[in-house]
């Protein structure tokens, strides 16, 4: 096992060096100037400009731009962007709320999931087991900014059952984007659990479950279900890893002050620096989360521990 | 047959799967008798309804979409079909039991095997957790499972197929069982670990003096171990007899047939089914013996109106056939 997590992890290099060689060229690439706007209405002068090539290594050819910029980040530093915040200090403030919206949205996910998907896996072909097929069906074929959008106006601005923006990224005010971020992960759980909880349902170890004399209870609430949840818990565990790069779309409606709407402003702004050094983080979260999962794989499947 | 109380006693049992398709009656007025110390080795071809058989006594079926729709399941006396559930599934484990053809698919792949074990006597006995793993222990080294103590944490996957079976008997007879129906144990496994395990279920037997019911397609396995046997057709007993004079003397046109289609090494090359033609469609039985199609001595009274009944015709042999005991007369 030990091994294993030794292998992934020197894995992971060369998937953030490629990451982030990847992204910094595109933002190289981007048209435009970092200095445009920055002086008024009027142009720049020539100095300024020079000057603040000069501060952020534009004037250097791109490869080694590129090996300044990583030699900073082996340090810790994800560079300073052109409004003279570090990026470190701008995740600083973002993440913990990205971060609580999605640990909020992969509860929801989780809880509401997985006891749709049981209700119809127990009574398959019946009434509740059709609804919530359709109902799933229906949340996966809706975009998610119709869903947050109607949502936001029925909810929020109609009926006041909820705060219409997330401003401040207070619990209460995140409720209504986790449960509008959760929707289409629930659709899937859901049926994912259910197509493995009838396919467990119908394996030899549960026949002889029951041969045991267990009560029914214990035959699915154990012996079933805990078979039926490893590629459920899988896939919300690789779910959660998506929730932490966060949610530009959802986080835009409700205004949420996430490192999603952040990177999409500072795609916008040409903030290159931020776009970077956000994006390093980001794949960097992600890769440990699924190398967690993985790891959590392992665990609750004995037959693909690796030791 | 006397009046006195058996083991187990099966009356006129029907199962029948209500299928999509129409109503495929699987087990069609099965009866038989199970004594103490006794091995009852049931044979027959794949779909004769061995297997059904064995889940209706154990009330396992898979309901929907199996039935049954009558007889009687009488364990020491008691009616299990009159029970409820509940009732029924306490039965399980302390008085009856069974293992399965596949031992790999039929244990629980995500719990080590001595929590399997185990599980028995937390449920049924409601041990603790270290007593009742110390019995998995005592239970794993009996069926003789070599450094039980270390194993006991191991997962199914990581034993061989030998091995696992006998961790499934090794479940089954945790509690002491009255019975054990075996279904096919030892299809699954190589010949010299078949005969391990024959040996190990006959020792435990013994020992116990619990009854065996041997599900099996091998008639060389039975005539080692069984001390009556019953072939099935169709989801009917078309024979039942003791060991001995079956292989002498088979009353019944389809027996012989298996007894033909035994391979012997002194035939090879020989074709081994000696029986053509397939097993009739549950959905669409033929009239009269649902065996005539493929029977080379049928005559006209066997392809019309109601299966020949079962009779006795020597003491402790019974046949549902027209022509049994006469079959060496007869034209093939
Ligand atoms: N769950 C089920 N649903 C529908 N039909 C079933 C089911 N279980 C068994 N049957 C049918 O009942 C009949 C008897 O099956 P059974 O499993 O008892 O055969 P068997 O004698 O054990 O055969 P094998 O030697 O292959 O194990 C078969 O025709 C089978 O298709
Ligand atoms: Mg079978």
């Amino acid at each position: 096992m030990g091994k294993y997590i030794i292998r992934r992890v020197l894995q992971m290099i060369p998937v953030l060096l490629g990451t982030t060689f990847l992204i910094y060229l595109l933002v190289f690439l981007l048209p435009g100037d970092p200095t445009d706007g920055r002086c008024g209405q009027r142009p720049c002068s020539p100095e300024y400009v020079a000057s603040f090539r000069a501060e952020y290594n534009l004037d250097k050819p791109f490869i080694v731009q590129y090996l300044l910029y990583l030699g900073k980040l082996l340090h810790g530093d994800l560079g300073t962007n052109f409004y003279g915040n570090t990026v470190v200090s701008e995740l600083a403030v973002r993440y913990p709320v990205t971060l609580k919206l999605a640990v909020m949205a992969i509860i929801i996910e989780a809880v509401v999931g997985i006891a749709a998907g049981v209700a119809a896996g127990m009574r398959k072909g019946k009434f509740v087991d059709n609804l919530i097929t359709i109902t799933t069906l229906v949340l996966i074929s809706i975009p998610v900014f119709v869903i947050g959008s109607l949502a936001q106006l029925v909810l929020g601005v109609k009926w006041h059952i909820f705060p219409v923006t997330s401003t401040n990224g207070t619990f209460d005010q995140l409720i209504l984007p986790a449960i509008v971020l959760a929707a289409l992960n629930v659709a899937y759980a859901a049926r994912l659990t259910r197509t493995s909880l009838v396919e467990n349902l119908r394996a030899d170890y549960v026949r002889t479950a029951k041969a045991k004399g267990l009560s029914a209870l214990r035959t699915v609430g154990i012996h079933t279900l805990r078979n039926s949840l490893i590629p459920v818990i899988t896939y919300i565990g690789a779910s959660f890893g998506s929730l932490l790069g966060g949610a530009i779309v959802t986080e835009r409606i409700f205004n949420v002050n996430g490192v999603g709407s952040f990177l999409f402003r500072s795609i916008n702004t040409q903030d290159g620096v931020s776009v970077v050094g956000t994006v390093v983080v980001l794949v960097f979260v992600y890769l440990v989360v699924n190398l967690l999962v993985d790891i959590l794989y392992g665990v609750l499947d004995p037959r693909m521990s690796r030791d | 047959m006397s009046d006195s109380e058996h083991l187990l006693e099966v009356n006129d049992l029907h199962v029948e799967f209500r299928l999509r398709d129409g109503i495929a009656k699987a087990i069609n007025g099965v009866s038989f008798y199970l004594d103490e110390r006794e091995t009852l080795a049931i044979l027959g071809e794949s779909g004769s309804g061995k297997s059904v058989t064995a889940q209706a006594i154990m009330g396992i079926l898979d309901s929907p979409p199996g039935f049954v729709t009558g007889g009687e399941v009488l364990f020491q006396g008691t009616d299990l079909e009159k029970l409820s559930p509940k009732a029924r599934a306490k039965y399980r484990g302390p008085k009856l039991s069974m293992i399965f053809q596949d031992a790999l698919s039929s244990l629980n792949p995500v719990f080590p095997v001595g929590w399997q074990i185990a599980e028995m006597f937390r449920v049924h006995q409601h041990m603790n957790r270290s007593d009742a793993l110390a019995k998995a222990i005592t239970l794993m080294e009996k069926v003789k499972i070599p450094a039980a103590k270390e194993r006991v944490r191991a997962y199914p996957h990581q034993f061989s197929g030998g091995m696992r079976q006998r961790i499934m008997i090794a479940m089954a007879i945790a509690l002491d069982p009255w019975l054990l129906i075996a279904d096919e144990p030892t299809t699954a496994l190589d010949v010299t670990v078949q005969a391990q395990i024959m040996d190990l279920l006959k020792e435990l037997q013994e020992e116990s003096g619990m009854g065996l019911i041997l599900i099996t397609h091998d008639l060389g396995v039975v005539a080692s171990v069984a001390d009556r046997i019953a072939v099935m057709y169709a989801g009917r007993i078309v024979e039942s007899s003791d060991i001995r004079p079956l292989y002498a003397n088979p009353l019944h046109p389809y027996t012989k047939g298996l007894l033909e289609s035994v391979p012997r090494l002194d035939q090879k090359g020989q074709d081994l089914l000696a029986i053509g033609g397939l097993p009739p469609n549950l959905l669409a039985m033929p009239a009269g013996c649902p065996f005539n199609p493929r029977c080379r001595y049928a005559f006209d009274k066997c392809r019309a109106g109601e299966p020949p009944a079962s009779e006795e015709i020597e003491p402790g042999r019974t046949a549902a056939c027209y022509l049994a005991g006469r079959l060496e007369g007869a034209h093939a």
